[in-house]
């Protein structure tokens, strides 16, 4: 045995080989499972006075190449709930799949019991971990908005690949960690904050975060479906970014097409 | 008939349950049963995320044991270590118990992984109870540490990491000590030092040795050893542990701040000449 | 490899002693499950009384996910766990706590020993030796004499009894504050000429709170991972038994409060 303390009890080389540090990379995303391989990038949540709002681009990235932009990525499940998901699309699919048979089955007993949000954020965040407990993960980072039914009190939060779940009143996956959230926090820093957001004003929050993600974000897209999720249930639509003013772009030069 | 339901039945879902680790079906406690990374080289794979020599930034950074020493003599064994515990060059505690009571005749030390020597010390614990009900006597330490060998050496390769002195008395009276590391090495002797300060420890040790020590003298003796690697291994420190294994089991001597102990020494016998008590000197 | 992971030793095949060297396998690119959610959680005990405190900051790389994140969380029976590195980790550790000590009162039909409760937390971290959590508990509680203790464990599973510990990623600012603060380590009675040193004591519970908060206040300012809020769980020994919870199951002697307080959010 070793008896320098460095090297105490610790595999030596000449036994294992040496150490391999490409276990330690997460950098690139590549697995002996699998890889993200069609992608949709952000989702965005934020709370309000009496629900909260989700939205979701529609585009499917295959790489750089805006492969699909017709990709719903916002899903309701059940009557109070509605997910957005990040990441791997057909990874995305499956856990869609999981979904419908876990309400099919939990309407069986007819017992009166139903599947809110916070219950499908947990089975989610339990599918997730035991995935990466698998090594095998599923390449999605998801946020679960809900509302109560009863007392209206809404409900965000947020589980990736790794089965890392957290929950705040504004919340994006994706790029939109990066360029949304900031936005977000400076009018929704806490829960006082989101109960005197109206409606119309996260909204509007959302449209403006949406904006600015189309243009900083290559993958992301110009229509997004959102989701209001209230006491009384689930309202969705589809919009399209408009007022656009690409005007901060006028001084970059050297990458378009015009006269430099 | 249960194939036969299984085979008409749906396809099953997705198992989100917790992995099985219940005391059942495998016919084994669960203490043994471990969860492993489902991949091709799960020790290569623990080793990246825990292998801090070779990648100082690895993220998980295990308990390291340092100094220890046993040895046999005239009255019994004396077994005396010191309490550092690092994780790379942070230490992670100074009052680590690295000697490990398994029972009141057997005494096991700590070095290599702290949990791997906590962990599989107490298990001998048990299989030597096991083996007292068995047979209505005490196993004897020969016994007791090919146990122990055998038991590492069955996940030779995995990434355990441990070197233990397992010493105690056995039935009728005969003392034994017994050197076992993860690699699988059992070696029966009169004297070891294991660990990063013990080169310092059988420096002194080897020079006051002899059989005929008086019991005081052999804890002098233990307790000076490790003094010595506290004082020149920066992985060693903290407290002397101390213990005296006699006939009829052993005898706690004491869990003590070296620090007070080093200036005893230096200015009561004059020792440690080499260390000046003033700054200019 | 694909159903083997839950092998008991003696059932599994001996391990490859030699591997492959690297010439002879292509460089694979390898996912790493481990994340780092950062934060610092504390544990203080006290001859009556246990303070278990955390940040309430979650984040991952340069991005802060959350500022209202628990780390210390009731695992039943009057006892109360700290858990900081991978947050999905911890909170998966402290429900399986949770759940275990909920098993040993149905099956021994009472509550489970702060001792008993270390041991279990153990074995928990160990049987994940090869595929380790990455989380470091401190498990809080009143012993069989109402006496606080804090257990301290690594990753694996090795623990220690101890007065104070701080873990996460301004353990290394805290330590030493709590050594000298809490230990009175390199303190020496006034007078004495550095001879004779302090000896560490019983503090009271309103000076370990100052502590604890100034510890954390400081951390803040030095450690981008630590801010947001404060979580301090306390618990004290309970009143005594009312004639109404003589025969309640629930009673544990220990009385668990919880109090959050702002940290600086930049």
């Amino acid at each position: 045995m070793n008896q320098f303390p460095h090297g105490w009890g610790r595999p030596r080389d000449d036994v294992y080989g040496a150490y391999d540090a490409s276990y330690l990379n997460s950098t690139e995303p590549v697995t002996h499972t699998q890889r993200p391989i069609v992608t949709g990038t952000s989702v965005l949540g934020v709370k309000f006075k009496d629900g909260v709002i989700i939205a979701a681009d529609n585009i499917a990235s295959y790489g750089s190449l805006a492969r699909y932009d017709n990709v719903e990525r916002l899903l309701q499940v059940g009557t109070h709930t509605v997910i957005g998901a990040g990441g791997d699309i057909s990874d995305m699919q499956y856990l869609h799949l999981l979904l419908d048979n876990l309400l099919i089955r939990e309407q069986y007993p007819a017992d009166d019991h139903h599947l809110y949000a916070p219950q499908v954020h947990t089975y989610l965040s339990r599918v997730l971990y035991q995935r990466r407990n698998k090594f095998d993960p599923l390449w999605n980072s998801i946020l679960t908005a809900g509302a109560d039914p009863k007392t209206s009190e809404p409900f965000l939060s947020y589980v990736d690949l790794r089965g890392t779940t957290f929950s705040a009143p504004a919340l994006a996956t994706g790029f939109g960690a990066h360029l949304a959230v900031p936005i977000l926090r400076r009018y929704v820093p806490d829960d006082a904050a989101a109960e005197a957001l109206t409606q119309e004003d996260a909204e509007k929050l959302v449209e403006e975060c949406m904006k600015v993600l189309w243009y900083r974000d290559a993958r992301s897209g110009v229509t997004y479906s959102w989701a209001v999720i209230k006491k009384d249930g689930v309202e969705t639509g589809n919009k399209k970014i408009e007022n656009q003013s690409w005007k901060f772009a006028e001084m970059i030069k050297g990458y378009g097409a015009q006269n430099i | 008939m249960d194939a036969l339901v299984s085979k008409y039945a749906a396809e099953p879902e997705l198992d989100i349950a917790e992995e099985d680790d219940d005391e059942v079906g495998t016919g084994l406690p669960q203490s043994v049963s471990f969860t492993l990374p489902p991949i091709d080289h799960p020790a290569k794979f623990l080793r990246a995320m825990t292998d801090d020599h070779a990648n100082p930034s690895a993220p998980i950074k295990l308990k390291h044991g340092t100094t220890t020493l046993a040895f046999k003599f005239r009255g019994g064994v004396i077994v005396c270590t010191d309490s550092r515990a690092t994780q790379g060059s942070w230490i992670a505690s100074q009052t680590v118990k690295k000697v490990i009571e398994i029972n009141p005749y057997l005494l096991g030390t700590m070095a290599g992984g702290a949990a791997d020597c906590q962990y599989w010390l107490t298990y001998l614990g048990m299989e030597c109870r096991l083996h007292q009900l068995r047979h209505k006597r005490l196993i004897s330490v020969a016994a007791a540490s090919k146990i122990l060998a055998n038991l590492v050496y069955s996940y030779k390769g995995m990434g355990l990491s441990m070197g233990t002195m397992l010493t105690g008395v056995g039935h009728g009276g005969v003392f034994g000590l017994y050197y076992v590391d993860s690699d699988g090495n059992r070696v029966e002797g009169n004297l070891f030092c294991v660990g990063s300060g013990a080169t310092f420890a059988y420096g002194v040790l080897d020079r006051g040795y002899q059989w005929e020590l008086t019991d005081e003298e052999a804890l002098e003796l233990g307790r000076r050893s490790i003094l010595a690697a506290t004082h020149r291994d920066a992985y060693s420190g903290g407290y002397i542990n101390l213990y005296h294994i006699k006939e009829d089991g052993w005898v706690h001597h004491g869990f003590n701040d070296t620090n007070p102990i080093f200036w005893k020494q230096k200015l009561e016998k004059g020792e440690f000449q080499n260390v000046s008590t003033t700054l200019d000197a | 490899m694909a159903s083997s992971y839950m092998l008991p030793y003696a059932q599994q095949a001996p391990p490859s002693y030699a591997h492959p060297t690297e010439a002879s396998q292509p460089r694979q690119h390898h996912w790493s499950p481990y994340t780092e959610n950062g934060g610092v959680i504390l544990g203080i005990a006290g001859k009556d009384y246990v303070i278990l405190a955390g940040d309430t900051r979650s984040s991952e790389g340069y991005n802060i996910n959350t500022r209202t994140a628990r780390k210390v969380f009731s695992v039943g029976s009057g006892l109360i766990l700290g858990v900081v590195g991978m947050s999905a980790d911890g909170e998966e550790l402290a429900r399986k706590v949770t759940r275990k000590i909920d098993d040993y009162k149905r099956n021994h039909d009472k509550h489970i020993t702060v001792s008993a409760a270390a041991v279990m937390l153990s074995r928990i971290l160990y049987q994940k030796r090869f595929f380790p959590y990455y989380c470091q508990p401190l498990l809080g509680g009143l012993d069989e004499n109402g006496v606080g203790a804090i257990y301290t464990y690594d990753y694996v599973g090795s623990f220690e009894r101890e007065q104070s510990r701080a873990f996460g990623s301004a353990a290394a600012l805290i330590t030493p504050f709590l050594d000298n603060q809490i230990n009175l380590k390199n303190q020496f009675v006034p007078g004495s000429n550095g001879e004779q040193p302090k000896q560490a004591g019983d503090l009271p519970r309103a000076t370990v709170e100052k502590i604890v908060k100034d510890a954390f206040t400081s951390a803040v300012e030095r450690q981008i991972e630590v801010g947001d809020g404060l979580q301090l769980v306390t618990i004290t020994r309970a009143p005594p038994r009312t004639e109404e919870e003589a025969d309640d199951d629930d009673w544990t002697g220990a009385a668990i409060s919880v109090e959050l307080s702002p940290l600086k959010k930049d």
